[in-house]
């Protein structure tokens, strides 16, 4: 009951000692004022359990005011606090108060809680199992239930699949036969033809002519080079027989790949067996060269120029071979000379530069054994 | 060296930006590897071309080699010169066109020499069988002027041969005449056709700028849907969708999918009569025909008119006078009443 252990209120018994916050004397309310109804006096009244005090400038001298927040919070009264033991104990007395009180209405409900919730967990628990055993019912029945449906199901799965596979297997016709040299597809104005350029059995590049089906059959667009003579054979075959003009074009093309892959070849894979560079033109029908016919050898080179006057072939249809050294008259040297010629003559170019260094390894091996 | 050779070298390397400095000198191949290593890249320009100057001097340079390396400097800045086009043809039923380079700028030279001895001629080899001719024109007292050269780029059996703009309009039949002869033609005419931009002269003469085939192999259909931004918020509406749509379909029938070659003006010259719905205008009901000069500038001719009509400023399908420019391989017109 000693007041000097409130935390709140420090022991003072004159103005100004108080260690409260203090309202400083105001011209507010001159006298006691009236206190609203629930407010505490020293007698009487529950309290909040939070409590505002502060000071008030007192018509009371050697009073210090206090002023409490109600319940219901926002009510301050105020009270003089000479009669500050009084509210102390009483406050004291109101706390002990209500810790019986609670005590007391704890007791009793927490048994019949008690007993309510087992009750309540045990209707869940068997509400629960009786859900549990009609989920198991139902995936029971619906097995079953699928267990007679599926066969239909799978026999037509099997049919989706068979026809998917079909299509599958007619786009793969329809994409491999680029490899027949001579593909179209069909194009929302006529058809777009792909020529697909082959030699000796190497892939080479691809042409396409844009057709448009119109009265005058017209080409639309195309890639072929303009160095061959479209125009040429279009105007000869392009509206009297379509087939031929293919065909022709197909022929020209593929005799230019395969002179261009020669010579490319010659200069990529042969390229020691030449002593100078290759000379050559967009179509690939003359082809000036300096070879040797040993890569380290220290014979003269040969000069060889080669025509295809007929665009259509791959093989030439002039050589002629020079031979510069000094012994050129030596008869060894025509007839190499003469042979070479014919090699150029009948075969395509790589297999002509193969044979000489087939036939430089022969030398070797000769001289070796 | 000749000091005019040297001026003329040190002048050419001038011009060439420090970014390309080493890029051309390689090209060039006349200052060796290590001698180049030598020489401070780092310093002044200046300094570095007096440097450079003293080794080509060191090596005698000649004039060819001089020109050679103005040759690979407009290789390399093509787009400084405008370039024009000669279309040349043969007479018909001739035989199989046996194309020599070697003989062909022997020709070439010849004929030039023939009838102009002032004249310095020089040749460097291009890919894909193409060969740069620089023509230096002198007078018949003069030497020939190197700092005004000629270009001229011909793909060997093809009837196009591609020239720089020439200054001297004079020796123009000379060089088509040099030209004609060499290449194994008839005729030589001088098509409506002018860009800076060799590639696309290129693309339009040889008919390369539409590449695009429908084939089996291709995974994605050609025309593809053009559809408007899907993505676009749902509250906002496309009011004429349809006529969207339609413009979308006609420019892309008339322009393709490709990129268009480039091309950076199209002139028309009018010769007609004024036609107006007004009667009693001033133009109206004149004998004469009235002249006048269109001219459509921009740095991508054919992109902009493309776009012209999806932009909704002008309608599609576009006038076939503007339309009709890569397949005619034209971009000059003489516009006349019939």
């Amino acid at each position: 009951m000693e007041p000097a252990t409130d935390p709140f209120v420090t022991p003072s018994t004159g103005l100004g000692s108080a260690a409260l916050r203090q309202r400083p004397p105001s011209s507010g309310p001159t006298e006691r004022p009236a206190l609203l109804p629930g407010a505490c006096r020293d007698e009487g009244g529950a309290l909040s359990a939070a409590m505002f005090l502060y000071g008030g400038g007192a018509k009371h001298a050697g009073s210090d005011w206090f002023g409490f927040e109600g319940v219901d919070g926002g009510n301050s009264t105020l009270v003089c606090v000479s009669e500050r033991r009084g509210v102390l104990a009483h406050l004291e007395r109101l706390e002990t108060q209500m810790s019986r009180s609670c005590k007391n209405l704890e007791d009793p409900p927490r048994e019949t809680a008690e007993s309510d919730l087992g009750t309540k967990i045990h209707k869940l628990r068997c509400l629960r199992d009786k859900l549990r055993a009609e989920v198991k019912q139902r995936q029971a029945r619906i097995k079953a239930s699928t267990a007679n449906a599926e066969p239909d199901q799978t026999l037509e799965i099997s049919e989706q699949e068979a026809v998917g596979g079909k299509e599958e297997n007619m786009k793969a016709i329809l994409q491999a036969y680029r490899f027949t040299g001579l593909s179209g597809k069909r194009t929302s104005r006529g058809v777009c033809v792909c020529i697909s350029t082959a030699f000796e059995g190497n892939l080479l590049d691809s042409y396409f002519v844009d057709l448009v089906i119109q009265k005058p059959l017209r080409i639309h667009h195309h890639s072929v080079p303009v160095f061959i003579p479209l125009e040429e054979i279009s105007a000869k075959y392009l509206q009297t027989n379509i087939q031929h003009f293919l065909f022709c074009l197909c022929e020209y093309l593929n005799a230019y790949a395969g002179r261009k892959y020669q010579a490319d070849q010659l200069q990529r894979d042969f390229a020691a067996f030449l002593a100078g560079p290759l000379q050559r033109n967009s179509l690939c029908n003359l082809l000036s060269f300096t070879y040797k016919v040993e890569p380290q050898g220290r014979s003269f080179p040969f000069c060889a120029r080669l025509l295809y006057k007929d665009l259509t072939t791959t093989l030439p249809t002039d050589v002629t071979i020079t031979y510069q050294g000094t012994d050129a008259s030596s008869t060894s040297w025509e007839e190499q000379r003469a042979s070479h010629e014919n090699l150029f003559f009948t075969k395509p170019l790589y297999q002509v530069f193969t044979s000489f260094a087939r036939n430089g390894e022969r030398l070797d091996m000769s001289l070796v054994s | 060296m000749d000091e005019t050779v040297a001026e003329f070298i040190k002048r050419t390397i001038l011009k060439i930006p420090m970014t390309e400095m080493m890029t051309i000198l390689k090209a060039w191949d006349f200052l060796p590897e290590n001698q180049l290593q030598t020489v401070n890249f780092r310093q002044r320009k200046e300094s570095l071309v007096q440097d450079l100057v003293l080794l080509c001097e060191s090596k005698r340079a000649s004039l060819r080699d001089a020109a050679l390396l103005d040759i690979i400097y407009t290789q390399f800045h093509q787009h400084q010169k405008v370039w024009d086009v000669f279309q040349m043809s043969k007479e018909p039923g001739e035989d199989v066109d046996l194309f020599d380079m070697e003989r062909f700028k022997s020709s070439f030279e010849k004929i030039l020499r023939r009838a102009l001895k002032n004249v310095t001629v020089s040749f460097r080899d291009a890919e894909e069988n193409a060969v740069w001719i620089r023509i230096a024109w002198g007078t018949q007292y003069r030497k020939p002027n190197q700092y005004k050269p000629v270009y001229v780029v011909y793909y060997s059996q093809t009837p196009y041969a591609f020239t720089s703009f020439c200054h001297l309009k004079s020796n123009t039949p000379l060089l088509s005449q040099a030209l004609t002869v060499a290449s194994n033609h008839h005729k030589i005419v001088k098509m409506d056709l002018r860009s800076r931009y060799l590639d696309s002269l290129k693309a339009i003469v040889f008919k390369q700028y539409n590449q695009k085939f429908e084939t089996h192999n291709s995974t994605m259909p050609l025309q593809e849907t053009l559809e408007l931004d899907m993505h676009m918020d749902s509250r906002i509406i496309h009011e004429n969708k349809i006529e969207k749509e339609r413009v979308q379909r006609v420019t892309q029938e008339t322009f393709g999918d490709y990129p268009q070659p480039r091309l950076e003006f199209a002139q028309y010259k009018l010769e007609t009569k004024f036609r107006s719905d007004f009667h009693g205008g001033i133009l109206a009901e004149r004998k004469e025909p009235l002249r006048c000069l269109i001219k459509f500038s921009s740095p991508h001719l054919l992109e902009a008119l493309k776009s012209l009509a999806p932009a909704g400023i002008a309608d599609a399908p576009l006038s076939p006078l503007l339309t009709c420019i890569p397949n005619k391989g034209m971009n000059y017109f003489k516009i006349r009443d019939k």
